[in-house]
């Protein structure tokens, strides 16, 4: 089998398939499951981003992973945001 | 806090007041597309009774903190109001103003009250029409890969593809609902 890397169209075909795979694993499920889905991922990642923000300050202090998963979020935020969101509203002319 | 609670804590706040509702964001198109993570719990409120928001805020005081400005979003000029958690993990609440816009009333009206055995109680949600036009609306990379997901896994047969067109045509959005379904066209 070839890279795919080296090939886009067989990396395009690739990503096809990936796509497809979500796609149908979203479709097996009923919409209660996969609103419950939504919770059970979103729990989990902060865990994990607790968890990374600990192990990178190498603390055993919980509360220190919190307050950089705070910072690292507020910065995320600001950034996917920029442009789309602002605390003044323009006066028409 | 799970994210759990505080959707919990949101919607009930809602209900205590008496004030209409519905969920949007991650958790809508969650529910008619493809399960995603989110940061935070976002509600579109009505405004229909009086200071209903501010004691919404209040009573969720205890466990959100919210800033006192308001923010607009720069497509529509809706209002927005934003609470962090006061408890760990920093979930955000969005608590978006229902505002004079046709297709957001529109939307508003047409939303559907659910089950949802992971908070164990009914609420509001958007229709997938509705997801799909208002994703389309907004445009940004992932609004768009959240409309073209939300047909791929609904199936345009099943959705009232009409509607979808006559609000795209409205907003200059169909050239971005052609490359949504053309882009599921092999599923």
């Amino acid at each position: 089998m070839t890279n795919p890397h080296e090939n886009p169209a067989a990396l395009a075909e690739l990503q096809d398939a990936i796509y497809r795979e979500k796609v149908v694993r979203a479709r097996a499920m009923t919409p209660d499951q996969r609103f419950a889905a939504v919770f059970e991922l979103t729990n989990s990642v902060f865990e994990r981003m607790h968890e990374g923000a600990m192990w990178r300050l190498k603390t055993t202090d919980p509360q220190a992973g919190w307050a950089e998963v705070r910072r690292q979020l507020e910065r995320l935020i600001k950034a996917q945001e920029a442009g789309y969101y602002t605390t003044t509203k323009p006066t028409p002319p | 806090m799970t994210v759990e609670d505080l959707a919990k804590l949101v919607i009930t706040a809602c209900e205590a007041e008496s004030l209409d509702y519905m969920m949007t964001g991650a958790f809508a198109f969650g529910y008619y597309g493809i399960p995603r993570s989110t940061k935070d719990v976002d509600l579109v409120v009505s405004m229909d009774v009086s200071d209903a928001l501010t004691r919404i805020i209040s009573r969720l005081a205890p466990d959100v903190e919210f800033g006192s400005l308001v923010q607009f979003d720069t497509l529509t000029w809706g209002r927005r109001h934003i609470g962090r958690a006061r408890a760990n993990p920093p979930l955000q609440v969005e608590l978006f103003e229902l505002f004079d816009d046709p297709f957001v009333r529109q939307q508003f009206v047409r939303k559907r009250q659910l089950f949802s055995s992971q908070l164990g109680k009914t609420m509001w949600l958007p229709t997938p029409e509705d997801v799909v036009v208002q994703k389309l609306r907004w445009g940004r990379n992932k609004d768009l890969d959240d409309a073209r997901d939300v047909l791929a896994v609904q199936g345009p047969d099943t959705l009232d593809m009409p509607y979808i067109g006559n609000w795209c045509a409205l907003h200059g959005t169909t050239g971005r609902l052609q490359a949504a379904l053309a882009a599921i066209s092999k599923m």
